[in-house]
């Protein structure tokens, strides 16, 4: 065993690692803990005043009706935003990897609306799909002579708000894709295109099983993202209206914090949160390992 | 000149000279904008009148970031002299227990000052028989109107309408013209539905108003507010009502109204000076009128709305002293006069609203004058007085939840109910989280 030549002493590198830790600990592990310990109370104004609930805050959570309808819609909202920025990301790049003139420019403007904060991109799509005045139902009105009340129905509502999370995070996977596509072997995919396979197979059974790792990868992110990012969509949009139907728990959890001073609810959440996210992730890498060729 | 720079120089000297000793107040507000400006020169005029203190002011956010980082700013032991709390947190800022009482600091020779606030103020926010915070922006909802769409409507623009019944005529009449694509806006908040709650004479909690005791029932299943519901939906039904889709979204109310897609707006009488140079630059007529009220019910009259200022608890002796020389001066008469003059909002002393008189600035400005008839007119009662809930901010959202259900076509008497009891839910939980 010559693995810890490099350090003489047996402490230098916990010494060398301990301000990692330190940061660890206090901003991380810490804060985890605390929200652990504060979903167990009521609490009044941030911490004035406690009281010992047990589970209670997470039996409320449970059986309010309101509750089960923002955990229902953070599941639609994430379950399709994950899926079409994924798999409009992944079309756009295969469209963009090909050999075409101005195929930078288009990449280019791909990767655009990633760059934009997400509070600029909501006051945008504000904007734009503002009811009477905004530009959306100006042009649908002259041409088709309709003006859907994009905010007001609750369904256009939380269509419009995967939309702009959509929209907002397809850059994101089409750059992640886009360097996949051009790291894979090319031979394998020559001699598919020898042995007379059509484009359609060439993509299903090479290209596709090909870029698994990144899939995987993909898939992990557009998650966090998609419970994590919403906070700003919402916010500015819809406040979570009409009547909670696009509220998301990310933006529950601000409102009873902040808004409502139910800190003890607001943590309750936020673990719940925390513990889907974990589960997920660990799903989706199970689910990876067993099926994605990582080559080499 | 030379003189004049020679004594600036002295002046900042002296300036230096005596900054070691001056006493350093923080105040914290919710105003963004010209109203930022505005209160920054006013404690500029303050600093330089005072020479011992020195009060530094902030731009908080929201009304409601500006209660949490006051908040969370007690418990860490570094309080902000003063903070300007809106009026529907009264009852959470009493219960955080992190504010002083005021009216038991106010020195004697001051008193008068408290005895000087119109009667609908003094009415809100004594609170259990003193003032607990010094009244400052205090607001009504008023009806402007487009008199250029009015004409054309064929309407009389000298007679804004009056109740719910000649809005929803008025609103016939612009639709069958084609006057204005929308008849009226106002933002989708449940401000305006305690005023119509008021204006009814109703309640809108338990013993009296939470003013009696300690509120523990929200009357939202009641004949005060169904009858509030069901005209608003019949005018989003008609298409009469519009709104950007949002709740509370006063900007978009406003630019639906100042870009003349709405022929009416129902909104707070703080936005008169800006709605007055919003009409200019539009090139429409201006008018303003009493809030709409339900047909057949007797005009009991409107909540005062807005924010006060309080005192945190906890700091020397020294400091609390020069805070409440800056609060009472931040709000005397001449202030007012300036305050109300510079934003619309109310001139809440006695002797303020007689200067506007001796000044003529009511028969000159009457946009102005039906904001301040409407609050003078409001009779003193319980309803008037505004309710005390706790909760209160997380009631509004259960109250604008179900206005929404309903327009998307939930049965009202059914809405009400659900609404009622989410309410009455939130309320226990917050009086149980204060140990009440």
């Amino acid at each position: 065993m010559d693995t810890h030549a490099a350090y003489k002493s047996r402490w230098l590198p916990w010494v060398l690692l301990a301000p990692t830790f330190v940061i660890l600990l206090v901003f991380l592990y810490y804060p985890t803990f605390e929200t652990f310990i504060l979903s167990l109370y009521r609490v009044a104004f941030f911490g004035l005043s406690k009281q010992f609930v047990g589970f209670g805050n997470y039996k409320e959570i449970f059986t309010n009706p309101e509750y089960l309808q923002i955990f229902w819609n953070t599941a639609i909202f994430a379950f399709l935003v994950v899926l079409l920025s994924m798999s409009v990301g992944l079309g756009l790049s295969v469209l963009a990897n090909q050999k075409i003139r101005g195929r930078g420019f288009y990449r280019l403007m791909l990767i655009w609306p990633y760059a934009l904060s997400p509070a600029v991109a909501g006051v945008i799509f504000l904007f734009l799909f503002n009811e009477q005045s905004g530009i959306v139902n100006y042009l649908l009105g002259i041409t088709l002579g309709i003006t859907p009340n994009w905010l007001t129905d609750p369904v256009l509502a939380m269509a419009l708000l995967i939309f702009v999370a959509v929209w907002k995070n397809v850059g994101y996977n089409v750059v992640f894709y886009i360097a996949g596509l051009q790291n894979l072997p090319g031979e394998v995919l020559e001699a598919a295109l020898i042995d007379g396979a059509t484009p359609w197979q060439r993509f299903w059974k090479i290209t596709f099983p090909l870029l698994g790792p990144m899939t995987i990868f993909l898939l992990i992110m557009n998650t966090i993202y998609a419970f994590f990012d919403a906070f700003a969509f919402v916010d500015l949009l819809t406040k979570g209206g009409p009547s909670n139907a696009t509220n998301l728990l990310i933006y529950n959890i601000y409102r009873d914090g902040f808004e409502y001073y139910k800190t003890g609810l607001a943590a309750a959440q936020s673990v719940i949160l925390f513990v889907a996210v974990v589960i997920l992730t660990i799903i989706q890498l199970r689910f990876g390992e067993s099926r994605t060729h990582y080559g080499g | 000149m030379k003189r004049l720079a020679t004594v600036i120089g002295l002046s900042a000297l002296l300036g230096f000279a005596f900054a070691a000793e001056k006493v350093q107040i923080t105040f914290w507000h919710a105003f963004g904008g010209g109203r930022k400006a505005f209160i920054e020169r006013a404690v500029e005029d303050f600093n330089f009148m005072h020479p011992g203190i020195e009060v530094k002011v902030e731009y908080k956010g929201s009304y409601r970031d500006t209660l949490n980082a006051a908040i969370l700013a007690a418990k860490q032991g570094n309080a902000p002299h003063i903070v300007q709390i809106f009026e529907v947190g009264s009852q959470m800022a009493i219960d955080s227990g992190i504010f002083v009482p005021i009216e038991d600091y106010v020195p004697a020779d001051l008193k008068f000052q408290l005895d000087d606030y119109i009667k609908p103020v003094a009415n809100y926010y004594r609170i259990g028989g003193k003032f607990n915070s010094i009244p400052w922006n205090s607001s009504n909802p008023i009806l402007y109107y487009n008199k250029d769409i009015f004409k054309k409507a064929g309407l009389d623009p000298e007679n804004p309408p009056k109740t719910f019944g000649e809005v929803m005529k008025a609103c016939e009449q612009i639709e069958a013209t084609k006057a204005a694509p929308k008849c009226i806006t106002w933002p989708l908040h449940s401000w305006f539905v305690e005023q119509w709650i008021a204006e009814q004479g109703a309640l809108l909690a338990n013993n009296e108003n939470g003013r009696a005791a300690r509120a523990t029932n929200v009357y939202i299943d009641s004949e005060a507010m169904k009858r509030i519901v069901t005209w608003w939906k019949d005018l989003y039904d008609k298409g009469y009502y519009a709104y950007s889709g949002k709740p509370e979204d006063w900007d978009g109310a406003n630019q639906l109204f100042v870009s003349q897609q709405a022929a009416m707006e129902i909104t707070s009488t703080s936005d008169v000076t800006f709605m007055q140079t919003a009409s200019y630059e539009n090139g429409f007529e201006l008018g303003t009128g009493f809030l709409p009220v339900p047909d057949g019910i007797e005009r009991n009259g409107t909540v005062v709305g807005g924010a006060s200022l309080w005192l945190t608890k906890g700091h020397p002796q020294k400091e609390q002293e020069a805070a409440l020389t800056f609060l009472l001066w931040f709000t005397n008469t001449e202030n007012m006069v300036r305050w109300h003059k510079g934003t619309g909002y109310f001139p809440v002393l006695n002797t303020s609203v007689k200067v506007l008189e001796w000044q003529n600035w009511f028969e000159r400005n009457p946009a102005y004058r039906a904001a301040f008839d409407q609050l003078l007119q409001s009779k003193a009662n319980r309803a008037t007085q505004g309710a005390l809930i706790g909760p209160f901010p997380e009631i509004r959202t259960i109250i604008e939840n179900m206005i929404q259900e309903v327009f998307q076509g939930k049965d009202i008497d059914k809405a009400l109910k659900d609404a009622d009891a989410k309410a009455d839910k939130a309320l226990q939980q917050y009086n149980a989280s204060v140990g009440k």
